[in-house]
């Protein structure tokens, strides 16, 4: 997939990794409010916005099995793509998202990887879990939950049947968590022949939750976002942001790459 | 009337013809024939070249040596002329009417290159002629080694001159 930024975008974000979640008020809060007024000419959003998607339904939920969150979020995804374009990929969280919440939102859902065009330079979106080769257990588990027999099994289970799945393998997740677990990253190797293979300068990616740039090569590198915890000490929440400013020496190219704090982002003019 | 010529003859590389839209972009396309006319133009340099991008000249001898220049013109980049491969455009600083001498052949089509609002952001770069003759040329330019060069990026190793610039 790929995507050709149009002539007059000049500033363009990207996040991941938030892991909406109803019992994380300060990360919805802090999110609601950059989504509210950044000033970007679009918005990638990487994988993760969601803690558990368990399906677009949770949108029209009669039975009231969820909570409202959901519709929520949707409602602030709405008011931004009003006034900027959202595109959405998703994570190993949220890979249930679908055309129904899109359309509900007005957002893109990107394919994953996908390539962006933008100023002279090709940009690799992923959300990165697809790279961590070294994990071993979840490499199975992807296929199999990326499987469209998989998920058309999973989706037809009643609502609050999927919901309690959910909890079930979150909970197990967050458990997994309080051991010592060294989480897998993103495979030297295959990042820089996925690059290769699409013609790409650069990736962005979240997933690891290990905000970097490294170099790959002489002229590749790989961009890492960081997650948005509100509530950890201290608080973790980064916009990365390319911008295409005019050289002093004559027409520019490549993006100026920045890391913002969600404050600054909205607080900047785009290509300041 | 036809539109005005300008040959550029690059030293070892070969001539790339311009041709000036002077309908569109008149400002621009006299200010390129009054240098031209002057004699600005000998012994320039392409001092900055980036593959996948554009190449850019017509403002320093070699050596890095800035050449000095006349008032800065108007920027014509609404002229609906695209920064379309082959076609030559003013170069500037980050203020849109700052163009003097100074130009670029894109080597690709550079959209976000193109005006879109009148905005210091938007203005674009002005496109005021295409090659009409040795694309071949610029190709070769576009192929050269290039590195840091004092407070410059993208600088040929080896000095890519134009020898000569003549008006047909």
């Amino acid at each position: 997939m790929e995507l050709h930024a149009p002539p007059h975008w000049r500033c363009v974000d990207f996040i991941s990794d938030l892991h909406l979640h109803a019992n994380e008020p300060l990360t919805f809060q802090a999110w609601g409010e950059y989504l509210q007024r950044t000033t970007a000419d679009a918005l990638f959003i990487l994988g993760d916005l969601f803690e558990i998607w368990v399906g677009d339904d949770v949108l029209a939920d009669p039975s009231g099995a969820s909570t409202g969150f959901e519709q929520q979020c949707a409602q602030v995804l709405r008011a931004a793509a009003d006034r900027t374009n959202l595109y959405i990929m998703a994570g190993n969280r949220d890979f249930l998202m679908g055309p129904a919440l899109m359309q509900a939102c007005g957002c893109t859902l990107l394919e994953d990887p996908c390539v962006l065009e933008f100023g002279s330079q090709r940009w690799l979106l992923t959300h990165g879990d697809a790279l961590c080769l070294d994990d071993k257990a979840y490499m199975p588990f992807r296929a199999l939950v990326r499987s469209a027999q998989w998920q058309r099994d999973f989706l037809e289970k009643p609502l609050h049947e999927r919901l309690t799945l959910a909890l079930q393998m979150r909970a197990q997740s967050e458990a997994r968590k309080q051991g010592n677990t060294v989480y897998a990253d993103v495979d030297t190797v295959a990042a820089q022949s996925c690059l290769e293979t699409l013609r790409a300068d650069h990736m962005i990616h979240g997933h690891t939750h290990r905000p970097a740039r490294h170099p790959l090569g002489v002229q590749h590198d790989r961009w890492v976002l960081s997650d948005w915890d509100l509530s950890a000490q201290p608080p973790r929440a980064e916009v990365l942001r390319l911008s295409l400013v005019p050289g002093e020496h004559g027409p520019a190219g490549k993006a100026r790459v920045q890391r913002l704090s969600p404050a600054n982002a909205i607080a900047a003019k785009p290509a300041d | 009337m036809s539109n005005p010529q300008v040959e550029l003859h690059v030293t070892g590389y070969g001539v790339i013809t311009l041709e000036l839209d002077q309908e569109k972009a008149p400002k621009s396309a006299a200010n390129f024939l009054a240098y031209v006319a002057k004699g600005h133009y000998n012994n320039t340099i392409f001092h900055r070249v980036i593959p996948g991008f554009m190449v850019q000249g017509g403002g320093m001898e070699p050596g890095m040596v800035q050449k000095p220049c006349d008032a800065p013109i108007e920027n014509e980049a609404n002229n609906g002329l695209k920064n379309n491969n082959y076609t030559v455009a003013m170069a500037r600083t980050g203020d849109p009417h700052s163009a003097t001498a100074q130009f670029f052949i894109n080597v690709t089509d550079n959209g976000f290159l193109n005006h879109t609002a009148p905005s210091q952001q938007g203005w674009g770069y002005a496109v005021f002629g295409k090659v009409v003759a040795g694309a071949d040329v610029v190709d070769k330019i576009k192929a050269v080694k290039t590195g840091r060069k004092g407070y410059h990026d993208d600088v040929p190793k080896e000095d890519v001159i134009i020898e000569k610039a003549v008006a047909l």
